[in-house]
């Protein structure tokens, strides 16, 4: 019977379980603050009017309503607003709060007696938090988008657009889950973490364009990991992609995400190693 | 009066002494908010560094009614828009009820109480922008100074009424945070030049909710290029703030004490 327990198939079935378990969990649980994420129907088409404006002014600025801006039409250009706001509400995370949260007040502790890895665990919340989202806040916000502001949110490849936000997803996940980690470090971390979330928004294109940036900037941004979050899962729904003057194939760019997300799966353990030695409870 | 000014100078006092027990996170804090609010304009560099510009508008036209904007939020954020925060809080926690039995104003209590010291690098990068762009504009005359002052106290007025709205929403609507959020998607419209919108978009955030009074028409003023519904704004802007008040009060009739 303990044999049979560490077989592959069975740990398996028990990750399953827990997962399941787990996401449901956290999925019933903002069941009940729903109309919290319900406040996105309201502030991502209000905020996409405002862009649509400022766009629509830039465009028919000397007639360049034809033409291009920094390699996207009028078009390309809402429609890498339109994706990426409701990408955004697919990856979003913030494992980074929640475990620093965790740290500072000492109830980690309650996870270091539980036979289940923290980080699975709050991948886990992830998915069922994001669950609740994918019908409170994308479906409509897509739908509002697609018809009202006729914007194409149909993406050129669904099974690489698919690949490219789980891997988004992922990626955010891990990212986040390694800023919540520095609170093994410091005792009060709310500026740090405020200072990663603006340079991870920033240099992931979830604010504007990668290819609106300086030259310089964008040879800098195609080197780090941030692009992987949101940029690249944008670029690949429109079904092409391009930053620092470098074109890639679709394959090519979601092959690099996964590495990326390899690379910071890694760093996460290696944070982990170091962090978990300092954690003293205190607090509890 | 002055019993007032003393206790909000105490609430400043305290909040500042609470915070400097963390003061490196204090500091990073400060700076992040000042870099946080740098999209509009980061934004509008972007836009004017490819070659491009929205029509009629120069880039230090646009960052001015930026730069103006920013400096309504720094200055409201830490001295009185911190009673969002603090009433969503304390309603959360269960702790509202204290600022209830206090023989004071609820209002008052509660942004004396909120005071927010991290928002102060708001005003900070609200300061630094006004004045960058200043600096490439043609000096303006002092009347056009004079109606600058004016109209930039009742963008204040502005920013207080929206700070009592979403406060009194923070009394019903338990613990959600996103306040914030509906807050930053009206007022983006008062952060650029209000003629790239329509006609009818104009006269919503001029004369029904005034957010071009945040930035575009105090900055307008200033570059003299003064605009139609200018008096119309003033007006609706007290109008505003009364409306505001009413809404406060009822939210506050409405309060069930279930938290904590």
């Amino acid at each position: 019977m303990i044999g049979s327990e560490h077989k592959p198939k069975s740990i398996i079935l028990k990750q399953l379980n827990i997962l399941k378990a787990t996401a449901l969990a956290t999925y019933k649980d903002w069941a009940a603050y729903r109309s919290h994420l319900a406040v996105s129907i309201f502030v991502g088409p209000v905020t996409f009017l405002v862009q649509i404006f400022i766009w629509n002014a830039v465009y028919s600025a000397e007639n360049r309503l034809d033409s291009t801006l920094s390699g996207l039409t009028l078009n390309q250009m809402l429609a890498y607003f339109g994706i990426a706001t409701t990408i955004n509400y697919l990856i979003y995370d913030s494992a980074d709060w929640d475990l620093q949260t965790l740290i500072r007040t000492g109830n980690f502790i309650t996870f270091m007696l539980r036979p289940v890895s923290h980080c699975y665990f709050a991948f886990c919340e992830k998915i069922g938090h994001r669950l609740l989202a994918l019908w409170v806040e994308f479906i409509p916000v897509y739908l509002l988008f697609l018809f009202v502001f006729k914007i194409n949110l149909i993406p050129a490849n669904l099974v690489w657009t698919l690949i490219s936000i789980s891997l988004g997803f992922v990626l955010m996940f891990l990212i986040n889950y390694c800023i919540g980690i520095t609170g093994f470090w410091l005792t009060k971390t709310e500026g740090l973490r405020r200072a990663f979330l603006v340079l991870r928004d920033l240099c992931a294109g979830a604010l504007v364009p990668l290819t609106l940036f300086p030259d310089f900037i964008q040879k800098i941004l195609f080197f780090l990991p941030f692009q992987f979050v949101a940029y690249v899962p944008t670029r690949v729904f429109i079904g092409s992609y391009e930053l620092a003057g470098i074109s890639l194939s679709v394959p090519c760019v979601v092959g690099m995400q996964a590495v990326a997300v390899v690379v910071m799966f890694l760093v996460y353990k290696l944070l982990w190693y170091l962090g978990i030695k300092k954690f003293t409870g205190v607090g509890a | 009066m002055i019993s007032a000014i003393r206790m909000h100078l105490q609430g400043i006092k305290t909040a500042l002494a609470v915070r400097m027990a963390y003061r490196a996170d204090f500091f990073i804090s400060a700076f992040i908010m000042l870099i946080s609010e740098f999209f509009g304009p980061l934004l509008t560099y972007l836009i004017y560094s490819n070659e491009s510009s929205i029509p009629g508008w120069s880039m230090y036209e646009v960052l001015l009614i930026q730069g103006i904007f920013l400096l309504a939020k720094g200055i409201s954020f830490p001295f009185f828009f911190g009673m969002v925060w603090n009433v969503l809080e304390r309603v959360q926690n269960g702790t509202f009820d204290l600022i209830l039995i206090k023989p004071r104003s609820v209002l008052q209590l509660v942004i004396v109480t909120g005071f927010d010291s991290e928002d102060l690098g708001k005003l900070l990068g609200g300061v630094a922008l006004f004045a960058v762009a200043l600096y490439h504009l043609p000096p303006a005359e002092p009347l056009q100074w004079l109606t600058f002052a004016v109209l930039f106290m009742i963008s204040l007025i502005v920013m207080f009424g929206f700070g009592v709205i979403l406060a009194g929403l923070g009394i019903v609507w338990i613990g959600n945070y996103r306040v914030y959020e509906i807050f930053s998607s009206i007022t983006n419209f008062g952060m650029y030049p209000a003629p790239i919108f329509p006609k009818l978009l104009q006269t919503i955030i001029t004369s029904v909710i005034p957010v071009a009074m945040l930035g575009f028409i105090p900055a307008s003023a200033l570059l003299g290029k003064p605009t139609e519904n200018t008096l119309y704004a003033i007006i609706i802007s007290f109008v505003f703030l009364f409306a505001s008040l009413l809404f406060w009060k009822t939210m506050l009739r409405k309060y069930t004490s279930a938290g904590g």
